[in-house]
């Protein structure tokens, strides 16, 4: 979102906050942590998807000065969505051209294909929750807490004076190297604890409360629990995507192909599918975990189940290495040996 | 105090309080104004290089990449690693993720080479996802511009990223002057400008930018197009290669066969049978012990050869013909009536003297001579047992008891009831004991058939796998292979154009009649025709030649199949005849000396059969051809087509094989083909048919109307004179100048005079005199459906499929895929345009 400057000239300033209130307004004047929930990580999305496929490619095919690496990664929606399109093109447009039989055919493998695309994404997309939300349930970090990021733009020409700032949605722990503690600080002003962030995820991991300084105690967990949930999301996402694929090529999923309609204002047909679809996606389920069951390879009877438990195990290690930190600031009594005299002078 | 004593001791000797003396200070340093100009604080100096990798490179970059992949998940996994690490992993992860999902689709498929296209399509991703950017972007930008914009560098830390990543932090302090004058130069960027360096930075970066940005706009459409391409190109090398791969990996089957078949072990098998024969030696022999040996025994054997096997073991260990009275028979059957009176309320004592106690029923039974020896069943012994029980049951009737209805009506429970159908409570107490004992010889005589069986199991294991990659009918076999290869050569040699090909898919009708006109039309010209038939004879050689390599009938001699296949079936045979197992040796090797009818005349057939059907086809397919030929050219015909014969005649016969040929099937040779035909033909006119353009010019034929046709099932003679014009005639000197010298052409007139014989002589019995010769032919409806082969017309139907699929795929997505590469590399010609700035222009701004 790019800003008229004027905004910017201390009059028109909204008092904008981390309340609910504020949150709904799209625009900030500084840096501003956002809640982590649905309505807030849909309204990125949106933003994200919408400036991936109009704003940054205008500016980056202008060349624009202010075009930016943000910029770029979010554009990096736009080969996801349009290769996911165009495969499924590739596996179902020509079918139409072909004689009956071989339309059948192709079309029943093509309609897998496409599933396993659209399955391949949303098993992605699902199974992070898999990693983030034990992880947050288990050390109150929540590793993808957004904020919006004011960005200051530079002038494209010399009568340029409007417009020149920009809002990028960010994650706190996006960069491991570089978290954005401050987001974590609390704003006296409004009568916020300086740590009451830190605090809380102190004593959600034993280190106690009222602590002095919980922020430099938390900090080096924090990142290490950002790096290793990231690599247990990076490995066990992919593996349920992956997982996602399988499941599409299933038998059970062709009940579904016969009767698949978007036909909404039809309602008993699109009731009657949506019915098809929920039956087919657990026979489906079914039908992967106990694989062929006329085979004689052993292959081909469990590589579903290998499949699943594989990208299950990479889940629960994953989560499991995370939670288990090893950055915690030594104790008090683990410092000073008890045995030993002492003198504080 | 001694704490300010402390503090005071701690400043006066703190060395940080004193003066430093430095024995070399710069000359004429101020401290003063250096800390006003900060100009002391200077960034370290960069140990960042341009990463300009060449093609020797790259395996040793691959290995570096991998130890830094690895290197990153260990820090990772401890909780150590930095942003850069952690973007590999996420590739990394990718990776992995597509090979399970290649792993995975990998176990799905069936054939070799839908299963390795499952990997080569995850490479082909991948590549295409780095290839794309590399020559459709990077490439032509360099080319145009003088601009890599796809250029690495390494960092301070070892770490290798896009020099153009982020265009807010772009490290232009590692192209040297020179390196950005001389792309300034290929910018063509004025060289006297002030700020030039600044200048053509902007301008690489602008291009840079334009470019990162058309890459994420293209790579959606075009890394899936690319692949599929790429997939598409590479189905023919694959193909060839896996191929070359299957027959070698099938003759090394028969070449170290006596190795292979130690690969199949039973030993699970054997150890079951043990335990099974260990426990139960010298015990009787239960119909679920039988059950259990056999189906050790028969495992993974075919059903005539389990059928063979299990009637043998049937008379070694008979197990429902003879039972004998097991001793705790007693103590169930004096159970079985106490729990039936137990109920109705009877007192124990009184029970006691209703159930018949252990001598009353060793009596009862001694009587009757039911004791001891072998019985068919316990049918007599039950009914002992009742008239034992309803003694006792009349004995307490006669005390006038109070529950003696109650016990009458539990006997009629107890005992056997022929309107229910059901055995009584009282037969079933017998345990049925087999009188059969496993003796120690008997245990002996199974091992060694389940070792001989287990033996033969191995060796047809390998014999099926050989034959299976050679000859089966499924896809990706020698002879698939070689099908499929001789079909297209066939049909690209008759140019079929894109219409027509569109037209013949549509269904088989379709397809004959695109197939007839084109092929009428390459007849009718000799040139064209002795063309055709060279790539006809090229294809067909190397064809026969393929089958005759794998055709046992062709060549038995050198066939190490047929040794192999006698060795395995002999041990067999010796193995089951030292037990007197005669059912199962006939199930292997058939009665007497006809192997035929066994399992080993099924070994050699399987391959015979299938080869006959493949050449058939194309046999069937080159005899059409010389008959189009013939006709059009009005010359060996003559001998079915007499002089004898009304030229309405004539026609319809012409006609009528012209059609079989093309589209009919073994069932229309055996009710002697139906064709409705003029019952009055034109008697005045015996001349002989024209031809133009490949095609009869018919005087009579199609000039009736369809009313005034039928069809005329005693026309015997029509029949003959149909067969002979196909099979008969002389093939065309024009045909035998290509074929002539051919390896194949003994076999062709072969298949020609046993089509003609033996279809032709199969007898209807709707029209029993429509024979060739002078007496029927017996043959199998096997051997007329294989001599058919497959319809012409059906490989047109095929063809024409495979052609127009294979295409239209690749024209539509070909098509997407070059307008996308054009596009691409004409949009560069418009990125990096900047305001020129002269000399004097900057003189002005100045």
């Amino acid at each position: 979102m790019i800003l008229p400057i004027s905004d910017f000239n201390g009059k028109n300033l909204v008092n904008f906050g981390t309340n609910k209130k504020e949150e709904n307004n799209v625009s900030y004047d500084h840096d501003t942590l956002l809640k982590n929930n649905f309505v807030t990580r849909t309204r990125i999305g949106l933003d994200k998807f919408t400036k991936a496929f109009t704003l940054y490619p205008a500016k980056g095919i202008a060349g624009s000065k202010n075009s930016n690496f943000y910029e770029f990664l979010t554009m990096g929606t736009v080969p996801y969505v349009v290769g996911s399109i165009t495969l499924m093109s590739i596996f179902n447009s020509t079918n139409k051209h072909f004689n009956p039989f071989d339309n059948k055919n192709a079309a029943k493998l093509g309609n897998k294909m496409a599933l396993g695309v659209i399955l391949y994404a949303a098993f992605k997309s699902i199974s992070k929750l898999f990693t983030t939300v034990p992880v947050k349930m288990a050390t109150g970090i929540d590793t993808e807490l957004p904020y919006a990021k004011v960005n200051y733009l530079l002038q494209e020409n010399p009568d340029d004076y409007n417009n020149l700032t920009s809002i990028e949605y960010h994650k706190v722990g996006e960069s491991v190297d570089f978290p954005r503690w401050d987001q974590l600080y609390g704003d006296p002003k409004k009568g916020e604890p300086i740590n009451f962030r830190y605090d809380k995820i102190a004593k959600k991991n034993g280190l106690g409360t009222n602590l002095n300084d919980s922020d430099q105690d938390v900090k080096p967990m924090y990142k290490e629990v950002l790096v290793k949930s990231k690599l247990a999301k990076s490995i066990s996402s992919f593996l349920w995507a992956a997982t996602g694929v399988a499941l599409a090529f299933q038998t059970p999923w062709e009940d579904y192909f016969n009767v698949a309609t978007l036909k909404f204002w039809k309602p008993k047909e699109f009731g009657h599918s949506l019915k098809v679809l929920g039956k087919s996606f657990v026979e489906s389920v079914k039908e992967l975990w106990h694989g062929d069951k006329e085979s004689l390879s052993k292959i081909n009877k469990h590589s579903g189940k290998v499949m699943i438990c594989t990208a299950a195990a990479a889940t629960i290690l994953g989560v499991l290495n995370t939670i288990h930190i090893t950055k915690k600031p030594a104790s008090y009594h683990s410092v000073l040996d008890k045995n030993k005299e002492s003198v504080v002078s | 105090m001694r704490t300010s004593n402390l503090i005071q001791s701690y400043i006066s000797n703190n060395p940080a309080t004193q003066q430093y003396n430095a024995e070399k200070a710069v000359k004429d340093f101020d401290v003063n104004k250096e800390l006003l100009n900060r100009t002391f604080i200077k960034p370290l100096p960069s140990n960042g290089k341009l990463l300009r990798p060449s093609l020797f490179d790259l395996p040793s970059e691959f290995r570096k990449d991998v130890m830094y992949d690895l290197r990153a998940l260990k820090h990772a996994a401890k909780g150590e690693a930095n942003d850069h690490e952690l973007g590999r992993l996420n590739d990394v992860g990718m990776k992995m993720g597509g090979l399970a999902i290649a792993a995975y689709l990998f176990t799905k498929k069936q054939t070799p080479m839908t299963k390795i296209f499952e990997f080569i399509g995850l490479g082909t991703f991948f590549a295409a996802m780095d290839l794309w950017p590399k020559l459709f972007i990077q490439l032509p930008a360099y080319l145009i511009h003088g601009v890599n914009v796809r250029q690495q560098y390494e960092d301070s830390f070892g770490r290798k990223k896009m020099f153009y990543q982020d265009h807010q932090f772009i490290p232009w302090d590692l192209y040297s002057e020179q390196e950005i004058n001389s792309i300034g130069d290929r910018l063509n960027v004025p060289k006297d400008i002030p700020n030039r360096r600044e200048f053509i930075q902007e301008k690489m970066r602008k291009i840079a930018l334009q470019n990162n940005t058309l890459w994420m706009l293209t790579a959606g459409f075009a890394t899936p197009v690319m692949s599929a391409l790429m997939c598409n190109l590479l189905e023919k090398p694959v193909s060839n290669y896996l191929s070359k791969v299957k027959s070698q990996k099938a003759d090394n089957l028969m070449s170290n066969f006596t190795d292979e078949i130690k690969k199949y072990k039973f030993d699970d098998n054997a150890k079951h049978l043990e335990s099974l024969l260990q426990v139960h030696t010298g015990k009787p022999i239960t119909p679920e012990l039988y059950k259990e040996i056999s189906a050790n025994i028969t495992e993974g054997l075919d059903y005539m050869i389990a059928h063979g096997i299990n009637k043998d073991l049937e008379q070694m260990m008979p197990t429902e013909s003879k039972y004998t009275l097991a001793p705790e028979n007693l103590a169930k059957i004096q159970q079985t009536i106490q729990n039936a009176y137990s109920k109705i309320g009877l007192t124990p004592e009184e029970l006691a003297k209703l159930v018949p106690d252990d001598n009353s029923i060793i009596n009862a039974l001694n009587e009757r001579s039911l004791l001891n020896g072998d019985f068919k069943d316990f049918s007599e012994h039950s009914k002992v047992l009742q008239d034992l029980l309803d003694s006792r049951i009349v004995e307490l009737e006669k005390t006038n008891h109070p529950l003696i209805k109650k016990i009458i009506f539990a006997r009629t429970k107890l005992v056997h009831q022929p309107e229910i159908g059901k055995d009584s409570a009282l037969f079933k107490s017998f345990k049925q004991t087999s009188a059969t004992i496993l003796t120690e010889d008997m245990a002996q005589a199974l091992r060694e058939i389940s070792a001989t069986m287990n033996s033969f199991k191995a060796g047809n294991i390998v014999l099926e796998k050989y034959t299976h990659l050679k000859v089966a009918q499924a896809p990706e076999t020698e002879f698939a292979d070689a099908w499929n290869e001789a079909t297209k050569k066939i049909f690209k040699s008759l140019n079929f154009t894109p219409e027509e090909i569109k037209k013949g898919r549509f269904d088989r009708e379709i397809a004959g009649a695109v197939f007839r006109e084109k092929l009428e039309k390459v007849v009718s010209d000799p040139k064209s025709y002795a063309t055709f038939m060279d790539e006809m004879e090229k294809t067909l050689s190397t064809l026969h030649s393929k089958i005759s390599k794998i055709d046992i009938t062709q060549d038995a001699s050198r066939s190490q199949y047929i040794t192999h296949v006698d060795n395995t079936f002999q041990y067999a045979v010796d193995g089951l005849k030292k037990h007197g197992m005669k059912n199962a040796v006939d199930s292997l090797i058939g009665y007497g000396s006809d192997a035929k009818t066994s399992a080993k005349g099924l070994m050699f057939d399987f391959i015979s059969d299938r080869s006959l059907g493949i050449k058939s086809s194309f046999y069937r397919l080159l005899n059409m051809v010389d008959l189009y030929h013939r006709i059009s050219m009005v010359e060996n015909i003559q001998g079915a087509l007499t002089e004898k014969m009304p030229r309405e005649i004539k026609e319809e016969c012409a006609e009528l094989a012209k059609s079989l040929m093309m589209e009919a099937h073994s069932s229309d040779y055996a009710v002697k083909f139906w064709q409705k035909r003029n019952p009055a033909p034109n008697l005045g006119d015996y001349s002989q048919i024209e031809s133009s353009k490949g095609k009869v010019v018919n005087r009579y034929f199609g000039k009736t109307p369809a009313s005034g046709l039928a069809e005329l099932s005693n026309d015997r003679e029509y029949f003959k004179a149909v067969m002979k014009l196909m099979f008969q005639e002389d093939l065309h000197k024009d045909t035998l100048d290509k074929i002539g010298s051919s390896g194949f052409l003994e076999d062709f007139k072969k298949y020609r005079n046993q089509v003609f014989e033996i279809l032709g002589g199969d007898q209807y019995f709707i029209k029993p005199n429509h024979i060739v010769g002078a007496a029927p032919k017996e043959s199998t409806s096997l051997l007329r459906f294989l001599l058919m082969g497959s319809a012409s017309d059906e490989m047109a139907f095929k063809h024409f499929n495979q052609v127009f699929n294979s295409k239209k795929w690749f024209n539509m997505f070909g098509k997407v895929g070059a307008g996308l590469a054009g596009a691409t590399i004409l949009s560069q010609f418009f990125f990096g345009h900047m305001k020129k700035v002269t000399p004097k222009q900057a003189k002005e701004v100045k």
